[in-house]
C-alpha cells in the first residue's frame, strides 16, 4: 500500500511521518511519533479516550486518518504541562482523585480543556452532558466533574480553592 | 503526621495524569511482531479444513497460527481447582469445533496490526453448523447437543444444602411468596481490552510477559503449564492496567496463545484485543436465575427460604476458578444479615454456546439482588413497609448472632446502615411526597438493599490466613533511609500505590514520599494465586505490609539501640529520625542507620543485624472489628411513562468498611460501583438471540453510562472501629453489589401503582413501558 508523507504540529512542534491513507489519527501519534498517553479504547469514537484537539477542537483520533490531519495544530495529553508544572486542570483533576486506572484519563482531560478554554459557566447538569461524551468505568463520574469544576476556579484565579 | 485516614494524594495521579503512564499496549519491544485473533461467526460449529495459504503469502505476515497448528506446541489448559465441577482440558484455540460466536480459531502475527487483521480476513474456514444451545432451556434438555461431548449433558455443576428447619419454617408459616428472579448477562467492560506482550528469548529460553493482568502469578502458573516450561523460566510484569473488575484475574486462552505465538517465531508478539472482540469474547457474567420461596408470617417475621438457582457458564469454564466457585459464596450469603428459622438452596450451572464466565465486581451479588428484591416483593404481598420488614428481621451484630449458614454476624453493623441510609435520604418525607405527587401523575418510587460482605470475614473464615493462607509482602530499607514495599497486589485503578504507601510511611514513622511501593513483577512480588481481587487489598494487603514493616522497624531499631547505647523499647522513629520517646536525646537519622549497615558493616557491634528486608506473611493476627464489610444504599427514582426512562433523583450509600485508609479513594471505589450496578439494571446488556448470535459488539449496542446517566452519590461513613489498628475491610465491590437491588426496588416501587411485577432486573425504557402496562410485549 502506498504512504504518504504527513506533516503537522504536535503540542506546539513540527512533526512529520510517513503513513499508509488508512491509518488512524491515534495509531499515527501512539506508533509513529510516540505519544502514547492518547489511548484507545474503542476504535469506533464512542468511549472518547482518544480524544485530542485538532484546529482546537476536540476530536476522536480513531476516527480521523492521520492524511486529514496533515497541516493541523494537535494538541494530546502531553503537551499540557509546561516546565514540569501541572497545567490547572490536571492539578484540579489531581486534587479531586477525579481518576482511578487512568485509561479514560487523556480523554477526558482533552475534552475537559476544550471546554474550558471555550468559556462559558455551565451548570451541573449542562457540565455532565458536557462530559458524556468521555466513558470512564471506575468512577462514577462525580469526582471527574468535581475536577472540571475545580479547574475552573483555579484558572479563574480563585486562590485557596479547594 | 499520621498517613492512615488522611485524603493522602495518589502517587499514581501525576503520571497518568500527564500522558506518561505505562500500560502495555505502549510497550514498543525492538523486532516487535503484532498478532490478531480470526472469530468464529457462529456459536456451534464443527471446524472442517481451515485454508491459511493466502494468508500466510499475505504482505507483512511472518505465520499463520491455527488450533491445529498450536495444539501441536502447546499443552491444552487445564483448571487443577474444580470445586467439584466438571471442567474440560481444551487446547487454547479450538481444534473439533467452535463453542460460540467470538471463539478465535486462528491467530495471524504479522508486521503491523493492520496486516495482521487483513490476513485474517483471507483464511477459509470451513464450518459444519451444529444447533446451538443458548439458553438456560436448551442446555437442560436432555436432547440438546453437547457443548463439550466428553460432559456427557451441559450440566458442569450442581449441588444442594439445607440449613436449620426449612420444612417446620414452611409448615409453620401463615404464607410463602414465590418468584423467578431473573439477571441479565452484563460484561465487566474496563475501558482498556485485554493485550499483551510477550517476549520469548530463544537464546536464554525465557520467556517475559508484559501483561494487563490483576494476577501476575497466576498468569505466570498457567503461561509455564501451558508452553511446557520451568516456573523459573516464565517472567510475568504488569505495569498501569487500565481497569478489569474482575475480568484480568483470568488468563484468557489469547493471552496464551501469544506466548506460544512468540516463540515459534522467535521474536516479540503484541496482541491488544479491539473493542468488538472485547465485547463478543473478553468475559461475560450475571446470568444467574433464581426461583424463590419465602416462608413468612403475617406480620412480615421471615421464617424460611427456599432458592433453586441456575447460572450459565457460556461456554469455556473460567481459568483458573470454574465458576461454580462462585455459586458456594451465593450460598453462604443470601440470607443475609436477617434471621431465619430454615434455608435451602440448589444450584445447576450449566454450559452454552455463549461468552465464557468470569467473575465481575462482587460475582456472588445475585444473593443480594435476589434477597433484597423478595423483600421488597414480601413487604407488597402483605401489605407492609418495606423498612418495616426489614427492621424485624435484622440481627443486631450480637455475639450469638449467626448466618443461618453457619458464619458468626457478632458486630455487623446493617441495622445501624439501613437506619442512616433511611434518615439520610429523607425516607418518611419521599413517602409524603410520592403520595402527593402520584395524585398528580408522577412517577415516583423509592428503593433501598442492605448487604453484607466477608470481607475479610470474621475469624472463623480466615483462620490461618483463610482460602488463601493470607499475604506477604516485603519491605526494605535502602541505604539512603527510604523504604521499599513490594506487593503481592496488582493494582489496576485502586491506589495500591498510595494506600499501601500511607500504612507503611505511618508504622515506620517516615515521610510518605520516603516510601515506594512496588507490584506486578514475578521475579520480585511475593506469591499470590489471586494479587488483586476479592476486595483483598484493604484487610491482607495492608496486614502484610503493616506486619512486614513492624519486623523491620524492629531490627533497625535493635540496631540503633547498639549505637545510640539506648533500649529499643525506649526509641522511636518520627519523621525519618529515631529519637530517644519522650525526651530530648540523641538522634540518629534512619538514613545515617542505613548508610552504616550498607556501607561500613564491619563498624556495627558483632551480631548486629545486616539484612535490612524483611518478608513477613500476614495471616490475620490482630485484625479488629467484625470482620464484615457492609451496609445499605437508598436511592429514589422519578420514571417518566412517556419514554420509559429512569431518573435517578438521589442515590444516598450508608457504608461500613471499617477503618478507612484513604476516604477519597474509598469513595471512589463506592461510587464507581454504584456507577456500575446502575448500569446493569438501566443499560448493559449482553445479549444473545435463541441462535446464540451475540448482539451487543459495540459500545452503540452495550451503553455504559455516562456522566449524565449516573447521578451525586451521596456517602456517609459507618466507621465502627475507627481506632483498630487493623480494622480496614474490603470495600471494592460493594457498591456493584448492592447497587442493582437498590435500583430494582425503587423502580419496582415506582411502578406499583401499575401492578407491575418486576422479577428481572434489566430494566431498559421498552421494558419499564411494559410493565407499566403503557405498552405490550
Amino acid at each position: 500500500m502506498t504512504t504518504e508523507i504527513i506533516t503537522l504540529t504536535v503540542n506546539g512542534r513540527e512533526r512529520q511521518g510517513l503513513a499508509e491513507p488508512r491509518r488512524t489519527l491515534v495509531d499515527f501519534l501512539r506508533e509513529d511519533l510516540q505519544l502514547t498517553g492518547t489511548h484507545v479504547g474503542c476504535e469506533h469514537g464512542v468511549c472518547g479516550a482518544c480524544t485530542v484537539l485538532v484546529d482546537g477542537a476536540p476530536v476522536r483520533s480513531c476516527l480521523m486518518l492521520a492524511v486529514q490531519a496533515g497541516g493541523a495544530d494537535v494538541r494530546t495529553i502531553e503537551g499540557l504541562e509546561e516546565n514540569g508544572e501541572l497545567h490547572p486542570l490536571q492539578e484540579a483533576f489531581r486534587r479531586s482523585f477525579s481518576f482511578q486506572c487512568g485509561f479514560c484519563t487523556p480523554g477526558f482531560v482533552m475534552s475537559a480543556l476544550a471546554l474550558i478554554e471555550e468559556g462559558g459557566d455551565l451548570d451541573e447538569e449542562q457540565l455532565r452532558h458536557e462530559l458524556s461524551g468521555n466513558l470512564c468505568r471506575c468512577t462514577g463520574y462525580q469526582s471527574i466533574v468535581d475536577g472540571v469544576r475545580l479547574a475552573a476556579q483555579l484558572l479563574a484565579g480563585k486562590e485557596g480553592a479547594q | 503526621m499520621r498517613f492512615v485516614g488522611a485524603k493522602v494524594e495518589r502517587v499514581e495521579d501525576r503520571r497518568i495524569l500527564t500522558g506518561r503512564g505505562h500500560y502495555v499496549d505502549d510497550l514498543k519491544l525492538p523486532h516487535m511482531l503484532h498478532a490478531a485473533f480470526l472469530r468464529s461467526p457462529l456459536a456451534h460449529a464443527v471446524i472442517g479444513a481451515v485454508d491459511a495459504s493466502a494468508a500466510r503469502k499475505a504482505p507483512g505476515v511472518v505465520a499463520v497460527l491455527t488450533g491445529r497448528d498450536l495444539a501441536e506446541m502447546t499443552a491444552p489448559v487445564e483448571i487443577t481447582m474444580a470445586f467439584g465441577a466438571k471442567v474440560p482440558k481444551f487446547p487454547l484455540l479450538p481444534t473439533d469445533k467452535v463453542r460460540f460466536v467470538g471463539d478465535p480459531v486462528a491467530m495471524v502475527v504479522a508486521e503491523s496490526r493492520y496486516q495482521a487483521e487483513d490476513a485474517c480476513e483471507l483464511i477459509e474456514v470451513d464450518y459444519d453448523p451444529l444447533p446451538a444451545v443458548a439458553t438456560y432451556e436448551a442446555a437442560l434438555d436432555p436432547a440438546a447437543p453437547l457443548v463439550f461431548d466428553e460432559h456427557g449433558d451441559n450440566v458442569v455443576f450442581s449441588s444442594e444444602s439445607s440449613f436449620g428447619d426449612p420444612d417446620g419454617a414452611f409448615a409453620r408459616a401463615d404464607r410463602v411468596v414465590s418468584a423467578t428472579l431473573r439477571q441479565h448477562r452484563v460484561a465487566n467492560v474496563p475501558m482498556e481490552t485485554r493485550g499483551g506482550v510477550a517476549d520469548y528469548d530463544p537464546g536464554s529460553g525465557e520467556l517475559t510477559y508484559h501483561a494487563a493482568t490483576q494476577g501476575p502469578h497466576g498468569l505466570r502458573m498457567q503461561l509455564a503449564a501451558v508452553m511446557q516450561m520451568p516456573l523459573e523460566r516464565v517472567r510475568v510484569l504488569a505495569r498501569d492496567i487500565g481497569g478489569a473488575f474482575g475480568l484480568k484475574g483470568f488468563p484468557s486462552r489469547e493471552e496464551l496463545a501469544v506466548a506460544a505465538a512468540s516463540r515459534a517465531v522467535g521474536a516479540p508478539v503484541k496482541w491488544i484485543e479491539d473493542r468488538n472482540e472485547h465485547l463478543l469474547a473478553s468475559g461475560q457474567a450475571r446470568e444467574e436465575t433464581v426461583e424463590v420461596e419465602v416462608a413468612v408470617r403475617s406480620d412480615g417475621t421471615l421464617l424460611g427460604i427456599k432458592a433453586h438457582m441456575l447460572m450459565d457458564q457460556g461456554a469455556y469454564p473460567p481459568v483458573p476458578f470454574p465458576s461454580a466457585m462462585y455459586t458456594a459464596l451465593m450460598q453462604m450469603l443470601l440470607p443475609g444479615p436477617y434471621r431465619l428459622e430454615g434455608y435451602t438452596f440448589d444450584v445447576r450451572v450449566v454450559c452454552t454456546n455463549k461468552c465464557c464466565y468470569v467473575a465481575y465486581r462482587g460475582p456472588w451479588e445475585m444473593e443480594t439482588w435476589v434477597r433484597e428484591r423478595i423483600l421488597d416483593i414480601v413487604a407488597a404481598e402483605l401489605g407492609l413497609d418495606p423498612a418495616e420488614v426489614r427492621r424485624r428481621n435484622l440481627v443486631d451484630g450480637e455475639p450469638e448472632d449467626r448466618l443461618i449458614t453457619g458464619l458468626s454476624l457478632a458486630g455487623v453493623s446493617s441495622r445501624q446502615s439501613l437506619e442512616r441510609a433511611l434518615e439520610r435520604i429523607g425516607y418518611q418525607d419521599f413517602r409524603n411526597e410520592q403520595a402527593e405527587g402520584r395524585k398528580e401523575g408522577r412517577c415516583l418510587g423509592i428503593g433501598f438493599a442492605t448487604f453484607i460482605e466477608a470481607s475479610p470475614g470474621p475469624p472463623e473464615m480466615r483462620m490461618g490466613g483463610g482460602m488463601f493462607g493470607g499475604e506477604q509482602a516485603k519491605v526494605k530499607l535502602e541505604a539512603d533511609g527510604h523504604l521499599v514495599v513490594v506487593t503481592a497486589q496488582s493494582p489496576h485503578g485502586q491506589g495500591h500505590e498510595t494506600t499501601l504507601a500511607q500504612v507503611a510511611a505511618d508504622e515506620m514513622g517516615v515521610p510518605f514520599e520516603h516510601v515506594r511501593v512496588i507490584h506486578g513483577d514475578t521475579n520480585i512480588t511475593p506469591f499470590s494465586l489471586i494479587g488483586t481481587g476479592g476486595s483483598r487489598a484493604s484487610t491482607w494487603a495492608s496486614g502484610a505490609v503493616l506486619v512486614s514493616t513492624r519486623k523491620l522497624k524492629e531490627r533497625i531499631l535493635g540496631i540503633a539501640a547498639e549505637l545510640l547505647e539506648i533500649s529499643a523499647a525506649d526509641l522511636e522513629i518520627t519523621d525519618g529520625v529515631i529519637v530517644p520517646k519522650g525526651v530530648p536525646g540523641r538522634s540518629l537519622p534512619l538514613a545515617q542507620v542505613a548508610q552504616q549497615v550498607y556501607m561500613a558493616p564491619g563498624s556495627l557491634p558483632p551480631g548486629s543485624e545486616r539484612v535490612l528486608e524483611v518478608h513477613e506473611t500476614f495471616t490475620g493476627e490482630g485484625i479488629t472489628g467484625s470482620g464484615w464489610s457492609g451496609g445499605t444504599h437508598a436511592c429514589t427514582v422519578e420514571v417518566d411513562l412517556g419514554t420509559g426512562q429512569v431518573r435517578i433523583l438521589r442515590y444516598v450509600v450508608a457504608e461500613d468498611c471499617g477503618r478507612v485508609i484513604n476516604p477519597a479513594i474509598v469513595e471512589g471505589q463506592i461510587r464507581g460501583g454504584v456507577a456500575q450496578g446502575i448500569g446493569e439494571v438501566l443499560y448493559e446488556h449482553s445479549a444473545y438471540d435463541e441462535e446464540g448470535q451475540f448482539l451487543a459488539g459495540t459500545f452503540m449496542d452495550y451503553l455504559v453510562p455516562t456522566a449524565a446517566e449516573i447521578p451525586v452519590i451521596e456517602i456517609e461513613h459507618l466507621e465502627t472501629d475507627p481506632e483498630g489498628e487493623l480494622g480496614f475491610r474490603g470495600v471494592g465491590e460493594a457498591g456493584a453489589v448492592v447497587a442493582p437491588a437498590t435500583v430494582t426496588n425503587a423502580v419496582a416501587d415506582a411502578l406499583a401503582p401499575y401492578g407491575a411485577r418486576v422479577w428481572e432486573q434489566y430494566l431498559p425504557p421498552y421494558r419499564v413501558l411494559e410493565l407499566a402496562g403503557v405498552i405490550t410485549s
